[in-house]
């Protein structure tokens, strides 16, 4: 089973953000500065909090996890004022 | 040969072992290993105590500690952090994620992720037992240890673990009883209708509920496996295009600019087609993961696969190759995999042909399939399939619906080397990605794709893919082709033609591999599990039953039918 998961990270130290934002990207889709949708199984949500935790500082930076329930089969509306918010799906991708 | 040095035993092992015997010889002998939630978590959770690392810190002390004794309220507890002990005498060892002395006592911490069970004796059998192990192995090198400490994350709780009389012996009975069954060279059976399966990560690998369900019959399985995939493959064909690795992500870019990207998580497998290319980064990362790179030229021919380290399951290749070498074995597995085939190939006429296509038709496949179950020889057997093939493709074209297409189709039935009509065309190169797909399968399982049982091994032909591939030709391959030309998804503009060949542009090749994709993806119910799952998912069940039969475990292996 997948879950829609919004990441959003407030840190507080450059290097460390690129760190965070070039990790996260491996995990989901960048959304907006500082937010990504991640759509992951449970495993792949250990991983990413495993990393995570590796790479932060635990007393200045913080990273919230906003759970959106299960993706399977499921969608989810997320609306957009201005820019449009692209499509992502899990699937093969053939170039 | 002798074993004359014979492997240490993990205490982790023992542990699953005494929580499933299946469990502990399928990863400490067979080398299968599938992460899942739990264990991720696990790790993460372990991350701090696998630090080596040493301290000293205070602890209240109980007046249980010392009775009597005239103590300091507060006294140092020393501790070690991952600690790793073998002994060839118990033929153990163990990696203890922290040690505690406490003056002239000392125990083993063992970390568990989840919440203190309520339970007799404070914790399960097999962490109690993994604990002990510990602790012998502490006494062997000379330390006083007669109790361990399990101590649980998810409720930050502490259990203390007695060594006495019977968990000592249970313990040392239980490491014999593991070096035994994995020198037995036989897989323990699945337990029965356990609960402990439904959480334990080598369900899909173990399949314990579809292996008693085929050899004893009785209730349908329980749906263990997950019905659809999480990672997909990713196909470069666009001639030109590189792969990079950037972070976690696969980019591909034609020349400086980018067509697109996949994160690394997400693939299953690079499939490079024709003139592109992937850098080393791409190379080496994918092998890290495990995830294969599939080489074809652009038409589909199977040029090579890279992967990492072959597959730790010596004992199947084992029995695949003898298995190969018994001709009334591979008659016996031959004529399943061609009555497979000639079945659904009836089924796929019968449902998408209508009224174009004669009962006698239908008849003459039931009939070839009906021969073919009883054919005494390999060349009988081929003889009955060709029969099912001619009158099956005589009237495939009765199932396309797009002129020119139909009208354009051999009728008489396949041409190949080169195809010379579109359609043929098109089943020509979903063949060929077809059985890409399968030679990924069984390498993933653990089977050589190289040898078969039914298709000779000939030079750089994947043998056992083919055999595997049969009874799916119709429903995956055959039926896309129909389908993609039905929807209007491929058009006459797609292929190209010189000097009486036809092959796929680009373009074309791109939306047939995209209808492919889609068909694996599609869920069906298992015609006898019952469960829904995708293709894809059917494919390694499929070799994952071919394997439970070459290793004796059930009493055939009959390949999916649809009805």
């Amino acid at each position: 089973m997948r879950k829609l998961l919004i990441v959003t990270y407030d840190i507080s130290n450059p290097k460390r953000l690129r760190k965070v934002f070039k990790a996260m990207k491996g995990f989901g889709q960048h959304l907006q500065l500082s937010v990504f949708r991640c759509d992951l199984t449970d495993m792949e949500r250990f991983e990413m909090i495993g990393l995570l935790q590796g790479l932060i500082h635990h007393d200045e930076d913080q990273i919230l996890l906003i759970d959106l329930g299960a993706s399977d089969g499921r969608t989810h509306r997320v609306d957009s004022i201005g820019r449009v918010v692209p499509r992502e799906r899990r699937e093969p991708r053939i170039f | 040969m002798p074993d004359l040095d014979p492997p240490l035993v993990p205490a982790r092992m023992l542990n699953e072992f005494v929580y499933c015997p299946r469990l502990a010889i399928l990863e400490w002998v067979d080398g299968e290993f599938a992460p899942n939630a739990d264990t991720v978590e696990g790790a993460v959770r372990h991350a701090s105590v696998d630090r080596p690392g040493y301290r000293v810190r205070l602890r209240q002390r109980t007046p249980s500690d010392d009775p009597g004794a005239d103590q300091p309220a507060r006294a140092p507890i020393e501790q070690i952090r991952s600690v790793e002990l073998s002994d060839a005498g118990l033929g153990l060892i163990a990696k203890i994620d922290l040690v505690e002395i406490d003056r002239d006592r000392v125990q083993p911490v063992d970390t568990k992720k989840g919440k203190r069970p309520h339970v007799e004796r404070g914790a399960y059998e097999p962490e109690r037992v993994q604990v002990c192990a510990q602790g012998l192995l502490l006494r062997s090198h000379g330390y006083p240890c007669d109790s361990g400490i399990l101590y649980f994350a998810g409720s930050n709780e502490r259990v203390e673990v007695p060594f006495d009389d019977e968990l000592v012996a249970l313990t040392r009975s239980k490491l014999g009883e593991l070096r035994e069954a994995a020198g037995a060279g036989v897989l323990p059976p699945p337990l029965v209708d356990s609960p402990k399966c439904v959480r334990c990560s080598l369900a899909p690998i173990c399949l314990p509920d579809e292996t008693r369900f085929l050899r004893d019959a009785g209730s349908p399985p329980r749906q263990l496996l997950p019905a659809a995939d999480h990672t997909f493959p990713l196909y470069v064909q666009q001639p030109g295009a590189t792969v990079r690795k950037d972070g976690d992500l696969l980019v591909v870019f034609d020349k400086d600019e980018k067509l697109g990207e996949m994160r690394i998580r997400e693939v299953s497998q690079l499939v490079l087609m024709g003139r592109v290319s992937a850098t080393e980064a791409v190379y080496r990362e994918l092998l890290r993961l495990g995830k294969p790179i599939v080489h074809l030229s652009s038409g589909g021919w199977l040029a090579g696969v890279t992967d990492g380290l072959p597959h730790a399951n010596v004992r199947l290749r084992q029995e695949q190759y003898r298995t190969a070498d018994d001709a009334a074995k591979c008659l016996r597995i031959a004529r399943w995999i061609v009555v497979s085939k000639l079945t659904n190939q009836r089924v796929l006429l019968r449902r998408n042909g209508g009224d174009e296509i004669p009962e006698s038709t239908i008849e003459g496949i039931r009939h070839a399939a009906q021969a073919a179950q009883r054919a005494e020889t390999i060349d009988t057997l081929r003889g009955h399939e060709g029969n099912g093939g001619r009158l099956y493709f005589g009237h495939f074209a009765a199932l396309l619906r797009q002129s020119p297409f139909r009208e354009r189709f051999d009728l008489e039935g396949r041409n190949r080397r080169p195809p010379r009509d579109p359609v043929n065309g098109l089943l020509s190169f979903a063949y060929s990605m077809l059985s890409r797909e399968w030679v990924t399968t069984c390498r993933t399982v653990g089977l050589d794709p190289f040898l078969g049982f039914y298709h000779a091994p000939r030079y750089g032909r994947p043998s056992l893919a083919l055999d595997l591939m049969e009874a799916f030709r119709p429903i995956c391959a055959d039926s896309t082709v129909v389908r993609a030309i039905n929807n209007g998804e491929i058009g006459p503009t797609d292929f190209v033609e010189r000097m009486g060949s036809v092959n796929l542009t680009d373009g074309g090749r791109r939306k047939f591999l995209r209808s492919f994709e889609q068909r694996l993806a599609q869920e069906v119910v298992h015609p006898v599990f019952g469960y829904r799952l995708s293709y894809r998912r059917v494919f390694e069940v499929e070799a994952r039953l071919l394997s439970r039969y070459l290793l004796g475990e059930i009493p055939t292996y009959e390949p999916m039918t649809t009805r």
